[in-house]
């Protein structure tokens, strides 16, 4: 069961935003998708969800499902798409927020398995005390839960984070990509999340795609793929990298670290993580 | 938090007994007060008024018209006309007129995700106010065989006004921010062009069109009732039918409602026709009524939740009662005169607003 991409090709008028991108998710796999800001994530991210079209290229499910040519109720019973939390005029309970997520299942009125599918969703994201607290109520954490618990009642084979912890302190970020992963393995769900802070993406992904400029620069574990060298190119950012607990972690650096600190450049390397003899160079000037 | 971590979750749970809560019994009970509310209203509105009908005569008169019957006595012909012939027009006319104004106050309000929208809010308002003024100019300020070229006068303009503004917005995918902003735009325009007509207007053009524009429903036709009362029966089921995608729309955004399977654009265009058309063919017959379409879905959203589901047809009745209800004072207060329906909704529900505002925890933010 693989999600695949090829050659995708997606513009909003005449500007291209994502550019020949080819990736693939395996189902049981949580995916972080790195880039700067306008790389195109976002895009990718909506244009598998059936929110955007694409130019050219194609979206393929389980080896052979199009998923470009579903309708759009077949697409939205196997992916599920989590937005960043959204300011709410009118408070839905939560449980009836969480029902959204049936909307491609039924007409007018909630069977009662949709009905299940809603409670089964709220006590896997730990609702079920608040369903029937209005949405406007919660803290930003819960209203991210709830989003999340929504894609869960959606029942989906695919599930995609539009950079779902970048409205909420640490904590629900925490919380959040525990969530997340944690859906992901259990739910046997592929999944891809968007996220900016590279830490956070190498502690709880499995594997991480780079785009940059619409086209995928690089793929890999978070500790093969993490170079000072890629996140140079990608954010334009001296970076140091240390191993923590066995996870890759990024440090940014600035000229200013370095005459305050008195520290040096030549900071030893860790393992294999190495950074190129060009870069020491540049920050030592 | 610990729960999320060790609750095991079968990926399909097997469907389980709902609890109470999801049977919505709050709504129904609610729904159906309410309907027995409105038919309370409407037959203690019948009987108010300068003939002092009772509600004897009221039911005699139901009774003769559909035995097909004519009273011999002078007295009780008089009364049956005045009965069906003003009052029952009337009355009927508010209640749809409400239910319509209020419906179509829902929808703009989910469909465009803003608390502050209202039916008149793209502009029909102000192009139906003009429409009406440029038929009073053409056919001169008398009532009578004039009623007819108002109602197509102002029809005429609120549907060229929604068409406009529907066109103009869809170049940006019917986005609510467009939308509401080409709607003040075209609202400034007709506004303009309105103050015109009253500029260079003799006296009595000029108070017939500020007449209009109070909103009544003194001149009443059984036809206005027929129209109203198809154009919802088409229209209820339509819009209910879409309660979902309304729902998805309004509360999850355009983004996640194309997520979960929905026609945004597809939905939003016809709904927005739909609601545009309640509201436009309703102030074509009554004159522009103010507040009810705006107020009404709140006071509906304090007492049965935001699901549109149940809150379509409870903001219809709410809409429909405070109109109804607003008549009847109106005819009252200043017995013979009569104060038209749209002055007095506002003075009437603005209270009633402002104590579910301020009392209700569900508060609208």
């Amino acid at each position: 069961m693989t999600l695949r991409i090829s050659s995708l090709e997606v513009g909003y008028g005449k500007r291209q935003v994502v550019k020949g991108a080819s990736l693939k998710v395996e189902k049981g796999e949580l995916v972080g998708l790195l880039g700067s800001n306008g790389s195109g994530k976002s895009t990718l991210i909506k244009t598998i969800a059936g929110i955007n079209s694409q130019t050219s290229g194609s979206i393929t499910w389980n080896d052979g499902t199009d998923l470009t040519k579903l309708s759009r109720r077949d697409l939205a019973k196997i992916v599920a798409y989590v937005p960043q939390s959204i300011g709410l005029s009118f408070g839905l309970d939560i449980r009836e927020a969480v029902l959204l997520g049936r909307t491609p299942y039924f007409g007018t009125k909630p069977r009662d398995e949709d009905w299940a599918h809603v409670e089964a969703a709220m006590q896997r994201m730990g609702l079920d005390e608040l369903g029937d607290r209005s949405v406007t109520e919660l803290s930003g954490g819960q209203g991210q839960r709830v989003l999340i618990a929504r894609a869960l009642a959606q029942d989906p084979e695919i599930l995609l984070l539009d950079e779902p912890t970048s409205a909420l302190d640490i904590r629900y970020q925490w919380q959040t990509l525990e969530v997340a992963r944690d859906v992901t393995r259990k739910n046997n769900v592929a999944a891809i999340i968007a996220i900016h802070d590279l830490n956070q993406a190498a502690r709880f992904t499995d594997r991480v795609i780079f785009l940059q400029d619409g086209v995928v620069i690089a793929n890999g574990r978070p500790a093969d793929v993490y170079s000072p060298d890629l996140i140079k190119r990608v954010y334009g950012v001296d970076v140091e990298l240390s191993v923590h607990k066995g996870f890759v972690q990024v440090h940014p650096l600035s000229e200013r670290d370095h005459s305050r600190l008195g520290l040096n450049a030549t900071t030893p390397d860790i393992g294999h993580l190495r950074r190129p003899a060009e870069q020491r160079d540049r920050v030592t000037a | 938090m610990s729960s999320v971590h060790s609750d095991p979750l079968p990926s399909r749970p097997a469907a389980r007994p709902r609890p109470a809560h999801d049977k919505y019994t709050t709504q129904k009970l609610a729904i159906a007060l309410g309907i027995a509310a409105v038919i309370a209203a409407a037959l203690a509105g019948i009987q108010i008024g300068t003939s002092g009908a009772t509600l004897i005569d009221v039911l005699q008169t139901f009774w003769a018209k559909i035995t097909g019957t004519v009273p011999t006595d002078r007295a009780s012909l008089l009364m049956h006309n005045v009965i069906w012939e003003l009052r029952l027009p009337r009355v009927l006319l508010a209640i749809l007129g409400g239910a319509a104004l209020a419906i179509a106050g829902t929808l703009f309000q989910g469909l465009l995700r803003n608390p502050l929208v209202s039916p008149y809010t793209l502009g029909i308002a102000p192009a139906a106010a003009f429409g009406a003024s440029l038929a009073i100019v053409v056919f001169g300020a008398t009532a009578g065989s004039a009623a007819i070229s108002l109602v197509i006068g102002a029809l005429i303009f609120s549907f060229l006004n929604t068409a406009l503004v529907l066109s103009l917005a869809s170049t940006r995918n019917l986005h609510a921010t467009t939308l509401i902003l080409v709607g003040i735009a075209l609202s400034q325009l007709f506004g303009a062009l309105t103050a015109c007509i009253q500029y260079f207007a003799e006296d009595e053009v000029l108070a017939a069109i500020v007449r209009w524009t109070w909103g009544s429903v003194n001149n009443s036709a059984w036809y206005q009732v027929l129209v109203l009362f198809l154009l919802l029966a088409i229209a209820f089921p339509y819009i209910r039918f879409r309660s979902s995608a309304l729902n998805a729309i309004a509360f999850a955004g355009d983004d996640s409602a194309k997520s979960l399977g929905v026609a945004v654009s597809t939905v939003r265009l016809q709904t927005i026709a739909i609601a545009a058309t309640l509201t436009a063919v309703t102030i074509a017959f009554t004159g522009i009524i103010g507040f009810v379409g705006l107020v009404a879905p709140h006071i509906a959203r304090l007492v049965v939740g935001a699901n549109h589901r149940f809150l379509i047809a409870f903001s219809a009745i709410i809409g429909a009662l405070l109109l109804v209800i607003s008549d009847a004072v109106g005819r009252l207060v200043i017995t013979p005169g009569v104060i038209p329906v749209g002055i007095i909704d506002a003075l009437v529900g603005a209270p009633i607003f402002l104590y579910l505002i301020l009392t209700r925890q569900k508060a609208i933010e």
